[in-house]
């Protein structure tokens, strides 16, 4: 029998983290309606100025996807035992591979996740909507570097007693260009400019963590 | 302990001696008269944060390569004396930013960047206290020592690709120099200064780290008092003697 391909056993690991992730809901049943609250208090502690509320509401959902969205990639369903670690490695999956898989699995929960609270923000916050088409490749390139960066973290905090806290101490400083790209993008809209300096930035944060991910994943995984 | 200071300890405060002696004597910034002479510790410190930055990345990129211990020590100390001269950085641009700028901090991309690299670095050495085995740690922080690197080009660019209140590079920029030659020598000899502070903090940082190390090597395996020791299980037989 003919072993799967690298992309196929990406494709297999990813899948079995969403079933488990379908199973224990944390990402999507928990942290999202806890993102859901958060974007409810900014409007009373900033004050209930409708205006106001307009012109940062972008900017707030854009720090709520960020900050929760990190908890969202290092969910409790999204490690391993050192056993399914051992089990893997034996197999001959590679490092890389792994970590491959999950970061498909948490692109995936973090842009769900991202389309749960958008509706939340429109709703509360009423922010303009002319950059809405940008959004279409925002979201995904946002949700993607999150979950690379996510998974890193995820990976260099393995195995800790704090690594939900950790973990985003890791992810948000590195994070930083892609709340600026995603706020920006807005930004550049609003005055009539092209955004497309911006997701190219994006898109080199992504590449850049993505490279990050496939060089250190085999000294990530020799710990285990 | 050495009770007499090394040649190197010496040379360092010959330096600073000088490099005061230099700050204070320069001439006062035209606009900004004696307020300016606080940049002769601002540029040297930021200087020196870039410098321990890029220490731990080429000690982290060797330890992947050779896993020496040495170089583990070595990219660790540059981490925590990096982390130091970081935040003697912002602090001393707030310091100064108050009376100039009138504020004590501004939404500037050079002091969003600089304050990022900081909280990176902190990441970075909370990653460490982190980790119990020392390999594991090695091996984790080395990683993350060579990603964190990618923000200082960043900071250091951030002037030059955004808008921005802070001054754009005066010295380390592809044109001649503009500043004062005086002002000039006054700050170069500031920046040697700091380096052989630099210097000697990191050995003294790393011989700290390999005296830990020996001593928990000697304290390794032996019996050491455990929490909870005092307490123990109540003995059967002893309570009841004539329990069948």
């Amino acid at each position: 029998m003919t072993p799967p391909g690298p992309a196929r056993q990406a494709l297999e690991l990813a899948r079995k983290d969403l079933l488990l992730e379908g199973r224990a809901g944390e990402a999507l049943l928990v942290t999202a309606p806890f993102g859901g609250v958060a974007l409810l208090l900014f409007p009373l502690a900033i004050g209930t100025d409708v205006p106001l509320l307009r012109s940062v509401g972008y900017g707030i959902y854009w720090v709520v996807v960020l900050l929760f969205g990190v908890l969202v990639s290092l969910r409790q369903s999204a490690t391993d035992t050192p056993a399914q670690a051992a089990l893997l490695r034996l197999t001959g999956v590679h490092p890389a591979v792994r970590l491959t898989g999950r970061a498909a699995a948490n692109t995936l929960l973090l842009l769900a996740f991202q389309l749960i609270l958008l509706p939340v923000t429109v709703m509360i916050y009423d922010p303009p909507l002319d950059s809405w088409p940008w959004l279409l490749a925002v979201l995904p390139l946002v949700a993607a570097g999150l979950a690379v960066l996510g998974t890193l973290a995820g990976a260099l905090a393995q195995g800790f007693a704090g690594r939900a806290t950790l973990g985003p101490l890791l992810v948000i400083p590195l994070a930083l260009p892609l709340l600026l790209s995603a706020t920006q993008v807005a930004e550049a809209v609003r005055y009539g400019r092209q955004p497309w300096s911006w997701l190219a930035l994006l898109l080199l944060v992504d590449v850049v963590a993505a490279l990050a991910v496939a060089l250190s994943a085999r000294s990530l995984e020799e710990y285990s | 302990m050495r009770p007499v200071p090394g040649r190197l300890t010496a040379v360092t405060v010959v330096a600073v001696a000088g490099a005061l002696v230099a700050a204070l004597t320069a001439p006062p910034d035209r606009l900004q008269g004696n307020l300016q002479r606080l940049m002769y510790v601002h540029v040297p410190a930021a200087w020196l944060a870039y410098l321990s930055f890029a220490i731990t990345l080429g000690a982290s990129a060797g330890w992947l390569w050779k896993r020496r211990a040495s170089l583990d020590r070595l990219a660790s100390a540059s981490a925590e004396v990096g982390v130091f001269f970081t935040g003697l950085t912002i602090a001393l641009g707030s310091i100064w930013g108050k009376p100039v700028w009138g504020v004590w901090w501004t939404w500037d991309p050079r002091l969003v960047t600089t304050a990022m690299m900081f909280f990176v670095y902190l990441g970075y050495l909370a990653l460490r206290r982190a980790t119990l085995d020392a390999t594991v740690r090695a091996r984790r922080s080395a990683v993350f020592g060579v990603l964190a690197f990618a923000q200082i080009p960043v900071v250091h660019m951030s002037v030059v690709w955004w808008r921005a209140v802070h001054q754009p590079p005066t010295v380390l920029k592809p044109a001649a120099p503009t500043i004062d030659e005086w002002m000039l020598a006054a700050l170069l000899a500031n920046v040697l200064a700091f380096t052989l502070v630099y210097v000697v903090l990191l050995r003294a940082r790393i011989r700290l780290a390999v005296a830990e190390e020996a001593y928990d090597a000697a304290h390794d395996g032996a019996a050491g008092e455990l929490a909870g020791q005092a307490i123990t299980t109540p003995d059967y037989r002893k309570e009841f003697p004539n329990h069948v």
